[in-house]
């Protein structure tokens, strides 16, 4: 599996920013989002449960040789996706501009790995099914109906019923699937790095249900102000807002789970990322309820502030849990330990500033736009204002790309470097050693 | 061994995790029944007959554009629907309007404008131009280069572009629309209003006009010139002319189309929603002054240098009186 996750970074790492406006720049804004959520997040969560659920289990894999060949499929549909969306051969729905073959690829690659990990489940030898297990069988449940309705390549809904579905999808490919599946392993992953019992799972069955409650009618929110029914928008409004429940819970759970423990980010870096991540989410958390409110919304919408949000999402947050995921789990999938520490801290701060750069400037040039939108000044009066941002944002996706590079490399190094890998995993104070080979 | 007691249907499916995967599933087919499935079925707008309906002949090169507006992805930075507080995008949208409409294009980004009503604001050539290089004609813009497209599919792009919105204008020119007449209830509000209480307006009295003078020299005369010729400074820059206030073909405007006019705007043009920053009242008084602005009789100039003749720009006498004139009292 380790090959999925390396196959994984390395296919979408190369587009993780591709923001510079540009000949074809919608071709490859349709291939850097693609090639992130369906590359990248996705294949790489893929990877990560096929580890943490038969180590929760503690069983193997149902079928190693099936959990292989869906990785295979998914990189087939990668490169597919490659080929296709570069050329604009797009169905032209934001987040679904697959075409109808590899949709029906994926839908399928998500069935087998369903069903492989349900069978992992059935086997295994604790009787208690931790949370994360509860957030992995949900997505897995959740996420191949999601984008099965969402993908709508067989039907031709009139305009705004598509938009309605569109939305639903694309909000959902984030909750029913980025979310919930990060979130699982944040549950995961903290109280392993920091060697302390979950604060309460009672608090996490809460936030559990109270996601899978208040995440999936949100969809509506992306299109407040356009002619839909009212009551579509106030379900979506509400439910937005009551999304801070869960994550409330959530983060009291992660945070009450840190207790006393704050100053072992400082050393253990896979731990530093996922307490990033859990940051980040916070803010990306508050954020949203309050842009889908229609004040807000009204002031907000149609500008850079949201790309800044969604970036915030899936950048800052998932995909640094993600990372702490593969710092985590490859020294004990592979045996060897990584190859230098001093670039996975080169990886951390560069993709941490970078981010940070990248949040701000997108945030500021949204605020201008939002203005600039609101008070009815012509656009031409205001794009040469935001042109610094554009920069700003260029230079961060520089550092981004710099850093998973940099991962990259690690990784690469890790595993094939020619010299033994004798050490295992670098002892950090009080840390039993456990090796899954 | 000894046998163990059958489980009842109550330990088999009711307990533990199938309950909550139960749970999981129904929750959500609920939030799917609700939020996707609902809609459909109860949100049916009847189409509206202004948005553009591709199924028809007459568009096919239009509809081929779409195609091409989608492949380019255009709806990343350009969205298709207004908002009640845009200006400057014509008039507000309607459900209706999207039945044709698919995939939908609304957009949820927007890094260059809304091109709802874009058809007709620019000459074809203009948009011809401005999608092979951008910034030749608008030096701030962030656009892309489009100049690898096809002369066929930039034809066929420019002809979709010049259709959008094209519905939403008024073929017949002196009848507003039914929410301005007195054949709705919103209609009837509003020339209620507009007769009777406070804020009542005598759109013919000569007190009115003077009140809508100064709200016109404010927010018109930048584009429709001083005294209404069309040659405000901003004439010059526009594709489509400001309208000439004083050409006779004007009188036969009813109260209700210039007020619709002044408050949705003209689609086509840059003539902006004003309904957004003047109040009903002052929107009243400046169909009064505009209703004394026509000639009777088309006013030709022949000669170059009739055109040269420059006015003087009379600037009002300020008074206290003259003070507010958006107030207009």
């Amino acid at each position: 599996m380790g090959a999925g996750l390396f196959a994984a970074a390395e296919f979408a790492m190369p587009d993780l920013v591709h923001n510079v406006p540009q000949l074809s720049m919608p071709h490859l804004r349709m291939w850097h989002v693609n090639g992130v959520a369906i590359g990248w997040l996705s294949m790489g969560y893929v990877g990560a449960m096929f580890h943490m659920i038969p180590t929760l289990c503690k069983t193997r894999l149902w079928s190693e040789r099936l959990g292989n060949f869906s990785m295979w499929a998914w990189n087939l549909v990668m490169v597919g996706a490659f080929c296709t969306l570069l050329n604009g051969n797009t169905e032209g729905r934001e987040y679904a501009e697959l075409g109808a073959i590899l949709d029906v690829l994926v839908a399928l690659d998500l069935i087998l790995i369903l069903y492989n990990v349900y069978r992992t489940i059935l086997n295994r030898r604790v009787q208690k099914l931790y949370v994360s297990l509860w957030y992995f069988l949900g997505s897995l449940f959740w996420f191949p109906l999601v984008y099965l309705i969402g993908q709508r390549t067989f039907v031709a809904l009139p305009g705004l019923n598509d938009a309605i579905v569109g939305w639903f999808y694309g909000h959902n490919i984030l909750g029913m699937w980025f979310t919930t599946v990060g979130v699982g392993m944040m549950y995961y992953l903290l109280p392993r790095l920091t060697q302390a019992p979950l604060y309460s799972h009672g608090l996490s069955m809460l936030g559990f249900w109270g996601i899978a409650l208040f995440y999936a009618p949100t969809g509506t929110h992306h299109i407040l102000q356009s002619p839909v029914p009212e009551w579509l928008k106030a379900i979506a409004v509400i439910s937005s807002i009551f999304l801070l429940v869960p994550v409330l819970t959530v983060l009291t759970n992660f945070f009450m789970t840190m207790k006393g423990k704050w100053g072992m980010v400082v050393t253990d870096l896979p731990l530093r990322f996922a307490v990033t991540s859990a940051c980040f989410y916070l803010v990306t958390c508050v954020q949203g309820p309050f842009q889908a409110t229609r004040w807000v919304n009204w002031y907000l919408h149609f500008s850079q502030w949201v790309v800044g949000h969604a970036h915030l999402a899936l950048l800052g947050t998932f995909s640094f849990i993600l990372t702490s995921a593969f710092y985590y789990s490859l020294p004990r999938l592979t045996g060897r330990d990584w190859y230098s520490q001093g670039l996975i801290r080169a990886h951390y701060w560069l993709k941490f500033l970078g981010f940070l750069l990248m949040m701000t400037s997108l945030t500021i040039a949204g605020l201008v736009q939002a203005a600039g939108w609101a008070f009815g000044v012509p656009i031409d009066q205001w794009s040469l204002q935001i042109r610094p941002y554009w920069f700003l944002r260029e230079l961060s996706g520089i550092m981004i790309v710099l850093g998973q590079l940099i991962f990259a490399y690690n990784a690469y190094k890790s595993f094939y470097t020619s010299e033994p890998a004798v050490v295992l995993v670098k002892p950090a104070p009080g840390k039993t050693q456990e090796v899954k080979a | 061994m000894p046998k163990e007691k059958p489980e009842s249907f109550q330990q088999r499916w009711l307990s533990g995790y199938t309950l909550g995967a139960i749970g999981i599933l129904s929750t959500f087919m609920i939030i799917i029944f609700s939020t996707v499935f609902m809609p459909m079925v109860l949100f049916r707008p009847s189409p509206s007959g202004r948005g553009n309906d591709y199924t028809v002949e007459q568009v096919a090169d239009a509809h081929r554009g779409r195609q091409i507006y989608v492949r380019e992805g255009c709806f990343y930075c350009h969205t298709q629907f207004t908002r009640l507080q845009d200006r400057g995008y014509g008039p507000l949208v309607q459900a209706g309007d999207y039945n044709y409409e698919t995939p939908h294009q609304l957009g949820t980004a927007r890094t260059g404008p809304d091109l709802t009503n874009e058809g007709g604001r620019m000459s074809s050539q203009w948009q011809k131009a401005h999608l092979v290089n951008p910034r030749a004609l608008k030096p701030g813009s962030i656009m892309p280069s489009f100049s690898f497209l096809s002369d066929r599919d930039m034809n066929d792009l420019v002809a979709y572009i010049q259709s959008l919105g094209n519905k939403r204008t008024s073929k017949n020119f002196v009848e507003a629309p039914d929410e301005y007449r007195d054949t709705t209830d919103h209609g009837k509000a509003l020339l209620d209003r507009k007769t009777t209480g406070k804020e009542a307006v005598d759109t013919n009295s000569s007190a009115a006009a003077n009140a809508g003078r100064g709200i016109y020299t404010q927010n018109c005369a930048v584009c429709h010139g001083l005294e209404g010729w069309g040659n405000g400074p901003n004439a010059i820059s526009l594709e489509k002319k400001p309208a000439n206030f004083s050409r006779p073909f004007y009188k036969q405007y009813p109260d209700e189309f210039w007020f619709y006019r002044i408050s949705e705007g003209v689609p086509g043009t840059r003539m902006p929603r004003f309904g957004e920053i003047l109040s009903e009242q002052q929107r009243w008084y400046l169909v009064a002054y505009l209703k004394t602005l026509q000639k009777d009789q088309e006013v030709v100039i022949s000669k170059i240098d009739q055109l040269n003749k420059a006015e003087q720009v009379k600037l009002p006498v300020l008074t206290d009186q003259q003070y507010e004139p958006h107030t207009g009292e």
